[in-house]
């Protein structure tokens, strides 16, 4: 009996141990933040490390030359059979292999079109633009301004629809529209833990709302409770991240995307992953990211699809591929690494360009929007 | 000596009435004329005594509590109508055959429509004050569910495998779809304003949604509605179409081997002068056709003739064997008989160019109007027999069903739902109001302009006396008795002024109303309209929080510096509660260069969330546009210094606000009309 006890004075402290080194918190003391009603896919990276990262290829692009209106695209969705891509000169839609363009003078509220998320219940599309929040549904315009709304400012910078909620980031902070009751609220430093009224990025998960605020890094809003609570930098530097994985990397967010219960931040200076425990933080000189310019971001299954000033990143938390051109030879390059493999594979075609600002991803299709125009790749393996 | 006494005695008397009788008599001439603010109203005083009496022990001895039957559907033996009873918030359950009331199922507040399931196992109607469905199990006859909707539901469908209810949400301008299984609203669909009816194609593969107002549009531009096109398979909306320079399109009906759809409407001529009614062609009334085999091309025919207008078209069913379309004119008592087989041919013969100019063919009618059959008053839903043999006609302010023999075109006997027998003051001002008879060639009712007492959206050319145009904005005829004077520039002190000689000047161009007439319809519109509950905005007489930062600031005294806000600047000065008006004339500065150079009367603002546009020629699109556009002077109250949060607060409020009783006991507790 005495050496029970006293083996268990050494096993018990040890086990402790090897708990905490682990990072283990019992799911009781996790923080709510990611405590969705919704099942909790927990993340195994040993797992997901076996499984292979998807590769693209075969791009096809489109410009200017080709059917855009003009060669900067900022976003890009792909909707059932057809594809919306918001260029600098209007919305274009490719449907039965044509492109075709929505301008103001079809009744688009601007012609610079920074966002785009379509209604799966209803199927209409919502455009953000430099002028005005445009419903599109049936070919038929309807546009939200702040003058004749109570939108809280004209420049959209991220649209998503959450069931019968229009989410928008502006320039003048976050708005929700209910289309049911057709009423706005609004979301700023002054009813917000913001810094700033500045917003980049809005994504939802079944219980929440995650907003990239410039400044102020992400602001949760739980539905349930219309509470807010915001994460920041805890180290507070804005040149460094000086206590690695300790946060979001930087106060400076410029998206969101949430999924398979994983919040992914962008910022123009490297990469999130929370996991509803857990900050991971990702840089272009400790992982396979192509840049820290990070112009926006999104999560689809277990992967992450990161759009950079050069070229396009994917990964899952601990894979890598990524995507650039060489913009003198128009040939791509994937790179790929898995663990500590590096791996570089040409292409004979290639993403636009480096400058990506865009992505969306449904089955073996990914389009991708870049400051040359949009590229439309396919799942090789 | 008696006989002398009794002289002077009778002498003494006469002489003393005369010295009462005629200063009396002036004196009550005089009380009469300020009161009605007209110069020949008759000396009763139970004009304002008694038919506007707001005492309610007075109110309900002198009023009745009518039935208002307003849709119907007919079993598939049709042995049994069921009937929207409107005001009492019932289902009737009729027996066709020997013309009896079985049952009565209360349902919920002002209930609009009934449709019944393939069995007949359930009866689905739909209630628009309380914003949901009652489903009646017709075994029992008793209410087994009731299904929340969207805002006024309206006019329902089922899908085509009868596992989800298609439910038209007027107030919203949606359309929930609801899951009969789980009974849960699963989404909402983006309709056009104000849609009632809606009608699934035979094929079960297309659902239509008819709106009853405009779009808006800047005034000088054609009006233009929404007709939705849903897939009803996958449930989303297929197609915004625009019906042209026409709206109030109130219920639809497909041919049963669906080449064709058809829908009630009304073509107005809101851009010129409101003045030449005598000229014709003020209000026309007809139908619109969507071919179905030309891509849903939309054609517009009148069922009004060149002299004679059938105001009002409310609903339309077309015969089993697609021969015979009938229309309810709602305004003119009648129903019209059409050939469906004339409409086939008229659009097959006319060239397509000259499709779009038959719309104003008020000659057309001739070549597809097969009869024109008299109705008790105010005829809406209509329904046929499995057989067609039957018409039933829901007669709203008879409370009767009116049945048509078809094959004899003849009314028979129609069906007394049992409500009072009296026609009442306010009851027969409702009438007026509904009916056209009063216009020059019956052109319009009250209620065209006026639909739902509430108003039609549309901007008028009102023709002022002096070189303005005077563009303006139909008003609301909802609890309007209590805040004179009318008109936006406030010309009318009372609605016997609005109502008498000069609305037959300006506006009827026929006789003015009888005295009698003219205090029924006083009656009925100082007392007879109610608001409809704010459920989208206020739903339980608690504000928001939103709300209640913006009743702060619509009470505030102060900017957001500190600096005090001139009296005459503040919201509540004008607009004071409970009316929300103080009744006086005000400079807005939004006088249009091509107005009369007038104040304008300051409006009330109970339910101004279901008004829009704004300001008095309808240029604010949105409330927001009165203060971001059209307030930059700051004249319409001090709102400049407020951030935009603070202008959505002060929205929030407005968008709350009801009706006085509101006010005044915390929650808008609705009635059912009793007029």
């Amino acid at each position: 009996m005495n050496i029970q006890t006293k083996h268990f004075k050494i096993i018990v402290p040890m086990a402790i141990l090897v708990i905490a080194s682990l990072g283990f918190v019992r799911p009781e003391e996790r923080s709510p933040v990611l405590n969705d009603s919704s099942d909790i896919n927990t993340t195994n990276n040993s797992k997901e490390a076996e499984k292979p990262m998807p590769i693209y290829g075969n791009w096809k692009n489109y410009d200017s030359k080709n059917g855009l209106p003009g060669d900067k695209a900022y976003c890009v969705k792909i909707d059932g059979e057809r594809i919306l891509v918001g260029t600098h000169e209007g919305l274009a839609v490719l449907e039965n292999g044509k492109w075709k363009t929505y301008t103001t003078d079809d009744g688009l509220a601007h012609n610079g079109v920074l966002a785009i998320d379509v209604d799966q219940a209803t199927g209409d599309v919502w455009l953000g633009t430099m002028g005005g929040l445009s419903r599109w549904s049936t070919g038929k315009f309807e546009n939200f301004n702040q003058m004749n709304s109570g939108m809280p400012n004209d420049l959209i910078y991220a649209v998503t629809c959450d069931e019968k909620f229009v989410w928008v980031a502006t320039g003048g902070g976050a708005g929700s529209y209910n289309t049911y009751t057709r009423k706005w609220e609004i979301f700023t430093e002054e009813n917000a833990p913001m810094h700033e009224p500045w917003t980049y990025g809005v994504c939802a998960s079944k219980d929440k709302i995650f907003i990239a605020a410039w400044g102020g890094g992400v602001i949760e809003y739980t539905k349930k409770t219309k509470k807010f609570r915001d994460y920041v930098d805890p180290d507070g530097n804005m040149e460094i991240d000086l206590f690695p994985d300790d946060g979001v990397v930087h106060d400076i967010t410029t998206g969101t995307s949430w999924a398979n219960d994983i919040l992914w931040v962008a910022t123009y200076f490297g990469l999130s992953r929370y996991d509803g425990v857990h900050w991971k933080g990702y840089f272009d000189h400790d992982s396979g990211l192509a840049s820290n310019f990070i112009n926006f971001i999104k999560a689809k299954d277990d992967y992450a699809f990161i759009c950079t000033d050069q070229g396009l990143s994917c990964t899952d938390g601990n894979n890598w591929v990524t995507y650039t051109t060489n913009e003198k030879t128009n040939k791509g390059k994937t790179i790929i690494l898995n663990g500590t493999n590096k791996k570089e594979l040409g292409e004979s075609t290639s993403l636009a360009h480096n400058f990506i600002l865009g992505v969306d991803i449904v089955g073996n299709d990914i389009w991708v929007a870049t400051a040359e125009g949009v590229s439309h790749g396919q799942l090789k393996h | 000596m008696k006989s002398k006494k009794v002289k002077i005695f009778f002498f003494v008397i006469a002489f003393l009435g005369l010295i009462i009788f005629i200063p009396g008599r002036m004196f009550v001439r005089h009380h009469v004329n300020q009161k009605t603010a007209v110069t020949d109203h008759p000396l009763k005083c139970t004009s304002c005594h008694l038919y506007t009496s707001k005492n309610k022990i007075v109110s309900n001895l002198i009023n009745e509590d009518y039935y208002s039957p307003f849709n119907i559907a007919v079993s598939n033996d049709g042995k049994r109508l069921f009937v929207v009873a409107q005001d009492t918030g019932e289902l009737l359950i009729v027996d066709a055959e020997s013309k009896t009331v079985v049952q009565k199922v209360k349902v919920g507040v002002h209930p609009h429509s009934v449709i019944l399931d393939k069995t007949n196992a359930f009866a689905y109607v739909s209630n628009q004050w309380s914003d949901n469905i009652s489903v009646v199990n017709l075994a029992t006859s008793k209410v087994l569910d009731t299904l929340i909707t969207g805002n006024g539901p309206s006019g329902l469908a089922l899908s085509a495998d009868g596992a989800k209810l298609l439910v038209v949400d007027t107030y919203g301008s949606d359309l929930s779809v609801i899951d009969l299984d789980t009974k849960e609203e699963m989404k909402r669909l983006r309709t056009g304003s104000d849609p009632t009816g809606t009608a699934l194609s035979p094929d079960g593969k297309k659902l239509y949604v008819t709106s009853r107002r405009s779009k808006i549009v800047p005034y000088g531009e054609p009006l233009v509605s929404d007709l939705t096109q849903i897939d009803a398979t996958t449930l989303r909306v297929d197609e915004h179409k625009d019906v042209e320079e026409a709206y109030m399109m109130e219920n639809i009906t497909f041919t049963p081997s669906g080449d064709l759809a058809l829908m009630t409407l009304i073509r107005p001529k809101n851009l010129i002068p409101s003045i030449q009614v005598e000229g014709g062609w003020m209000m026309t009334h007809g139908i619109g056709v969507i071919d179905q085999n030309n891509e849903g091309r939309i054609i517009q025919l009148l069922t009004d003739q060149p002299n004679a207008y059938y105001s009002d078209s409310f609903d339309i069913v077309v015969s089993p064997d697609g021969k015979r379309a009938y229309v309810s004119n709602a305004g003119a008592d009648k129903i019209t008989v059409m050939s469906v087989d004339s409409i086939r041919a008229i659009i097959k013969e006319t060239p397509k160019e000259q499709l779009k100019n038959i719309a104003n063919n008020l000659g057309v009618s001739s070549r597809f109007v097969i009869d024109r059959i008299s109705t008790g008053a105010n005829p809406k839903g209509l329904a046929l027999s499995p057989d067609g043999k039957k018409l039933y006609i829901a007669e709203q302010l008879e409370d009767k069903i009116g049945v048509l023999n078809t094959e004899t075109l003849k009314m028979e006997t129609a069906i007394d739902l049992g409500g009072p027998t009296r026609i009442t003051v306010a009851r027969q001002g409702r009438r007026l109001f509904n009916n056209a008879g009063h216009t020059f060639q019956n052109q319009y009712a009250c209620y065209t302009c006026h639909p739902d007492n509430h108003e039609d959206g549309l901007v008028y050319n009102m023709a002022g006396k002096d070189m303005g145009r005077n563009v303006t904005n139909t008003q609301s005829l909802r609890e309007i008795g209590d805040t004179p004077p009318f008109k936006w520039n406030g010309k009318n002190q009372t609605i016997y002024k609005q109502d008498g000689m000069r609305f037959s000047t300006v506006l009827t161009r026929t006789e003015q109303f009888s005295y009698d007439d003219l205090d029924a319809i006083t009656a009925y519109i100082k007392r007879g309209i109610k608001y409809p509950p704010n459920l989208m905005y206020n739903p339980h007489g608690k504000l928001t929080e939103s709300q209640l930062r913006g009743k702060e600031i619509y009470n505030r005294t102060k900017d957001n510096s500190g600096n005090v806000i001139p009296e005459n600047n503040r919201c509540y000065t004008c607009h004071p509660a409970p009316l929300y008006s103080n009744l006086q004339p005000a400079d807005v500065s939004t006088l249009a260069v091509s107005d009369d150079s007038i104040l304008f009367d300051t409006p009330h603002l109970g339910n101004i969330y279901a008004s829009p546009p704004y300001l008095h020629d309808g240029r604010a699109a949105t409330l927001e546009e009165i203060w971001t556009i059209y307030g930059e002077d700051n004249k319409h109250g001090y709102v400049n210094d407020l951030t935009k949060m603070q202008l959505n607060d002060l929205i929030d409020y407005l968008k709350s606000l009801g009706g006085p009783e509101q006010e005044d006991e915390g929650y808008q507790e609705q009635q059912t009309a009793s007029f």
